[in-house]
């Protein structure tokens, strides 16, 4: 469990009704700080800018998916040690197992609880190596 | 010569015919037969001599002695026609025939004694032409009894010497040198008679023997001659048979709208039927002689060539092998093919027959569902997850409490989307189990633990209809291999139903019993219970029960039909049983990993 409480998320997510649930969600009921990008081809920059402890991510997303984003995260020196958790709709069992194949921290499907959310992020945190 | 021959070849005959195995009764009864048919004639000739005989000697001294010699061949001759007519009435003749042979004998005899009576009494007392007379009239009755006797030697040896023994005596003591000369010629006729006789008696009885074995032959071979008519009888209808069987086939494979080709063991074709032709577009005279292989898109033909050797090397039946193959328009096209080599009992492939069908439309509607699966599950559950998202976050008061008229309308709002996108993921759900997706993340799972977390789960939609959920007594330790994630949507599917048709305040309680290697999971309720005439198809997808209770608390239809395939696809078995004392028991039996005595 890492030593500092889970405070600062980024939420790529290029569904604006999606992204003001989960912020909402997210700000109000988990209390975190929150930064939400809808274009995918924008998150590092995001990530260097605002310094997330945790990467919310969706799968399906225009221009670039959430797996080959992930893939580019992890090859980033810069962002590759910064835990992501896919947010997704198309959550079946195998691809789901592969993408904590691919190093996720978690998966969580939608459509998601909002008022269980933020508790189900803290527990995928709380279950992270140190 | 030409007697002798005969003879000598109809021995032959008879030591051949030796093998032959004949019954001795029925030849002797054949010789009984044979001299009982000569002895009219007998009868007759002595009859017409006799009385030539008495004539002729009538006119001297001895006209009395002459008078009784007539009475008495009239005598015997009478005797003898007796003992031929009762033969000839007798229905015993074949199996009494010695006793038959015996008194034709004595009559032989008797016959005999006749003409030695005549020689003995009236050669000495008659003048030198009644001599010569009598001589050639004694003699005469020698020869003449040969072929009368001749089928019994014995026979005609007893009444031959009834007549040469007399007549020999009288011409041996007659004191003429000439006679004494005579005298010595007549036992040396007698002899040659006889053996002549004892010929004559083999050359018949050899005629007897062969006449019956050709009978046991003819009657051998009539009884073979039925056998093999009876038997091609069954050959005939076997053939027809096969005939109709062939036309049957051929009928099936001319209307079949599957494509049959015939192949030779080097894969060339030698016959196909229409749907083959309509397939390729061919005409069968340019598919005959030619490769398969042609028929198969070059970049695929090494694909054909692996199955090829597979089906030689198995000899086996080979189905579903798919095959992108070539159509003369040169358009490609994926068939399904069922290849069957056909092996004689030496065990070589003699030919092979293909059956196959083109899938490729198949193939593409399967690619649009897959792409209408995937657009159902993200395209529906985006909105979804905006609207659920979105009024789960107003229903829970987080932004403030709306008026409790807004509130109502927003929480049915939030229950029918949920009712939605259970919907959604049902059919989902049961469109992957159906097409072989869904794969199943099995492990050992502690049973216990999965009912009391399905119970915490389920526990807000129990509070919903005011159901409590309740675990009956404490489940066993035992481990089962599941799905924990499939495990837990078949609890909550079982403990939903249950909970939407309790009565308010009731308790829906879950039970685990170990029964031998499997352990049964239980949901017990209190409701109306399930009708009658929906029990046989509620395991059945979209299968609802038409009442107004079940109208009202909705649902899709297609929970416990997910909840059957998921628990069949965990080696385990769904089903259905009233509770007594009213309500129903839903429950499933998995096999138990281990016996609860070694976990605990």
């Amino acid at each position: 469990m890492p030593a500092r409480p889970l405070q600062r998320i980024l939420y790529v997510e290029d569904e604006e009704d999606i992204q003001r649930i989960a912020r909402l969600s997210l700000e109000r009921i988990g209390k975190f700080t929150v930064e939400v990008v809808g274009d995918p081809l924008r998150v590092t920059d995001a990530i260097l800018a605002f310094g997330p402890d945790l990467v919310l991510l969706d799968w399906m997303m225009p221009g670039m998916d959430g797996p080959t984003l992930f893939r580019q995260l992890q090859a980033d020196e810069r962002t590759k040690r910064i835990p992501v958790v896919f947010l997704t709709a198309k959550a079946s069992g195998p691809e789901l197992a592969e993408l904590k194949q691919l190093g996720a921290a978690g998966t969580l499907s939608k459509p998601f609880a909002p008022m269980e959310l933020p508790e189900q992020l803290r527990a995928i945190w709380a279950a992270l190596p140190e | 010569m030409n007697h002798f021959a005969a003879s000598a070849s109809a021995l032959r005959v008879a030591r051949t015919d030796d093998r032959v195995d004949v019954n001795p009764r029925e030849v002797l009864a054949d010789r009984v037969e044979q001299l009982y048919a000569q002895l009219p004639l007998g009868i007759a000739g002595t009859v017409l001599v006799g009385v030539i005989a008495a004539t002729e000697l009538s006119g001297g001294r001895y006209a009395e002695i002459v008078a009784g010699w007539g009475a008495f061949v009239f005598f015997v001759s009478a005797a003898r026609l007796a003992l031929y007519l009762k033969y000839r009435r007798s229905a015993n003749r074949a199996t009494e025939a010695e006793q038959w042979l015996r008194w034709l004998g004595i009559g032989a005899l008797a016959n005999g004694a006749l003409w030695g009576f005549a020689a003995a009494v009236f050669f000495p007392s008659q003048a030198d032409e009644h001599q010569v007379f009598l001589a050639l009239l004694l003699t005469g009755a020698m020869s003449g009894g040969i072929p009368m006797y001749a089928a019994s030697w014995p026979m005609y040896a007893t009444y031959a010497g009834g007549i040469a023994a007399p007549f020999t005596y009288v011409l041996a003591n007659f004191g003429n040198p000439l006679f004494s000369e005579i005298a010595l010629l007549v036992p040396a006729f007698y002899a040659v008679s006889v053996a002549i006789a004892w010929r004559l008696n083999q050359v018949f009885s050899s005629g007897y023997r062969l006449r019956h074995a050709y009978q046991r032959l003819a009657a051998e071979n009539a009884e073979l001659n039925r056998r093999l008519q009876r038997q091609l009888a069954e050959l005939d209808d076997a053939r027809a048979q096969v005939e109709a069987s062939g036309r049957k086939l051929a009928l099936f494979a001319q209307r079949s709208p599957i494509a049959v080709l015939e192949l030779d063991p080097h894969g060339r074709i030698r016959e196909i039927n229409p749907a083959a032709e309509l397939l390729f577009g061919y005409a069968p005279a340019d598919l005959v002689g030619a490769e398969m292989k042609a028929l198969v898109v070059p970049e695929h033909r090494t694909e054909f060539d692996v199955q090829w050797r597979q089906l030689f090397e198995t000899r086996e039946p080979m189905s579903r092998q798919r095959l992108h193959n070539l159509r003369r328009d040169g358009i490609g096209i994926v068939c399904e093919w069922t290849v069957t080599p056909l092996v004689n009992p030496a065990g070589d492939t003699v030919a092979v027959i293909a059956q196959g069908r083109d899938i490729t439309q198949e193939l593409e509607a399967e690619q649009m569902k897959k792409e209408f699966t995937s657009t159902l599950s993200h395209e529906l559950r985006t909105p979804l997850t905006s609207i659920l998202g979105a009024l789960q976050l107003v229903n829970s008061g987080v932004m403030g409490h709306p008026g409790k008229d807004i509130q109502e309308l927003t929480t049915v709002a939030e229950r029918n989307a949920q009712r939605l996108l259970d919907l959604i993921n049902d059919i989902l759900d049961i469109e992957k189990i159906e097409s072989g997706k869904l794969t199943l993340v099995r492990e050992p799972l502690a049973l216990d633990e999965v009912l009391r977390e399905a119970l915490v789960l389920n526990r807000a939609f129990g509070d919903r209809y005011g159901v409590r959920f309740a675990l009956r007594g404490d489940p066993p330790r035992v481990e089962v291999n599941a799905d924990r994630k499939r495990l837990l949507q078949v609890m909550t599917n079982l403990l939903s139903n249950a909970a939407k048709f309790s009565p308010e305040g009731g308790t829906v309680e879950v039970s685990a019993d170990c029964v031998g290697g499997r352990v049964r999971i239980g949901v017990h309720d209190r409701g109306p219970g399930v009708p009658e005439s929906f029990r046989s198809r509620m395991f059945s997808r979209f299968a609802q029960a038409e009442s107004a209770l079940t109208r009202q608390k909705g649902g899709t239809g297609l929970g416990l039909a997910i909840c059957k395939r998921l628990v069949e696809m965990m080696d385990g078995s769904i089903g259905f049983a009233e509770r007594e004392g009213g309500g129903s028991t839903f429950y499933f039996d998995l096999p138990a990993l281990r016996p609860p005595a070694v976990l605990s």
